[in-house]
């Protein structure tokens, strides 16, 4: 079977960000022949999408592997050799062998089952489905919230909407106080499609400015997606909202409530 | 670069986003148009022969271009050789136009920018990080600038 390898291995040097990077000991996938001393070849991963791909070192700049993280699970496993912070990349598919990993100690071992575990492109899809609409209710709160406020004329001020909380800087994005959200209800529909971004899908739009947006995927591809994918959202969702659950403590220490 | 085809031919049975019987020409020189049953999976097209249950070939979606071609048909060519192009024709305008947006759509990068763009405005709107109910607004995968690989 073929596979545009060039164009993969460009992906994976690509100044595009990195999900997750370091240094993990692999004991092969097909093909390769366990290591001598059973301790594992020690290789640099890069995490890139839904995509892991393992180098030499770190300044490669040939991939050894690639591994697309669909259709997989994983878990903590033991490795050959004991006391290694193992896990393993399994895939339900007949004859397929998992892939046995270990890192360094057992933080940089949480933070890889969890980067990889995140990493298929149906749980990008479910953040982003929710976000559209979060955003879709966000835009129409506000026009009735304008609509209101209009009938109540310009004397009576702060009609029965809620006090929206102040914006503030958050994970290093200041939000602008001088963004006005109404341009955005109406420029929903007037925005042209923004094909300059969406025609290479490459670096172009990655570093967005505030005020520069990707084209925005219309209502109706979500919806299809929607229909489509109905079921396997539904399992998503159902899953995602059980680790978010199981992440809940860790969020409540952090916030002290 | 190793790869597992075992592993590859298991997502390209998954459900697609689009399916269908195309004509299709690789990009070597002297490629002729052959009838393929064309599939998108998440960022991954696949194509097969149409009598065959594997795939011939799969072309990962990122970092790609695509462009519509005369009559009623469309390209796709990467970034690191924006000459070799991968060719498709489809049955009707409408087709085609249904195909192009689908493959815009199905990068990863596309969705990772979507996401960005939804949180930043969701944020400027509501003063809230949308992404702090489910635990993940800290995920590397979600910020501006991501890692340095």
């Amino acid at each position: 079977m073929k596979l545009n390898e060039r164009s993969v291995a460009h992906y994976a040097l690509s100044d595009s960000p990195a999900d997750h990077t370091g240094f993990l000991r692999t004991w092969g996938g097909a093909g390769t022949p366990p290591t001598p001393s059973g301790a594992g070849r020690r290789c640099w991963f890069v995490l890139k999408g839904n995509l892991l791909f393992s180098f030499e070192s770190r300044e490669s700049r040939a991939p050894l592997s690639l591994v697309v993280l669909e259709g997989c699970t994983v878990e903590l496993a033991e490795a050959p050799v004991s006391e290694e912070f193992a896990f393993a990349i399994r895939f339900d598919a007949p004859g397929v062998r998992p892939h046995l990993l270990a890192a360094d100690g057992p933080a940089a071992q949480e933070a890889w089952v969890k980067a990889l575990s995140r990493a298929s492109f149906g749980y990008m899809r479910l953040v982003v489905r929710e976000l559209e609409s979060q955003l879709r209710d966000a835009r129409h709160s506000l026009a009735l919230r304008r609509h209101s406020s209009w009938k109540a004329g310009p004397g009576h001020q702060k009609p029965q909407a809620p006090e929206r909380p102040s914006p503030g800087p958050e994970n290093g994005h200041p939000v602008s106080k001088d963004c006005r959200p109404e341009d955005l209800v109406e420029e929903r529909g007037s925005r042209p499609a923004g094909r300059g971004l969406a025609e290479w899908q490459g670096p172009a739009g990655l570093f967005l400015g505030r005020r520069q947006s990707p084209s925005l995927p219309e209502t109706s591809y979500f919806s299809m997606l929607h229909n489509w994918y109905g079921q396997e959202i539904v399992e998503l969702r159902q899953r995602w909202l059980q680790r978010a659950w199981a992440s809940r403590p860790e969020r409540e220490n952090r916030d002290g409530h | 670069m190793r790869y597992n085809e075992k592993e590859l031919q298991a997502l390209s049975r998954q459900p697609a986003e689009l399916a269908a019987e195309l004509g299709m020409r690789g990009p070597k020189k002297g490629s002729v148009l052959k009838r393929r049953l064309v599939k998108l999976v998440v960022n991954f097209l696949f194509y097969f022969r149409t009598d065959e249950a594997e795939p011939v070939g799969a072309l990962l979606l990122e970092r790609c271009r695509i462009t519509q071609e005369e009559p009623s048909g469309f390209s796709i060519c990467f970034m690191e050789d924006p000459e070799r192009k991968y060719h498709f024709e489809c049955c009707s305008e409408e087709q085609c136009q249904e195909w192009m947006g689908a493959l815009r759509r199905a990068s990863y990068e596309f969705m990772r920018r979507s996401l960005i763009f939804y949180r930043n405005e969701i944020q400027k709107m509501t003063g809230k990080d949308p992404l702090e109910q489910f635990g993940i607004s800290e995920e590397a995968r979600f910020q501006l600038g991501g890692l340095k690989a």
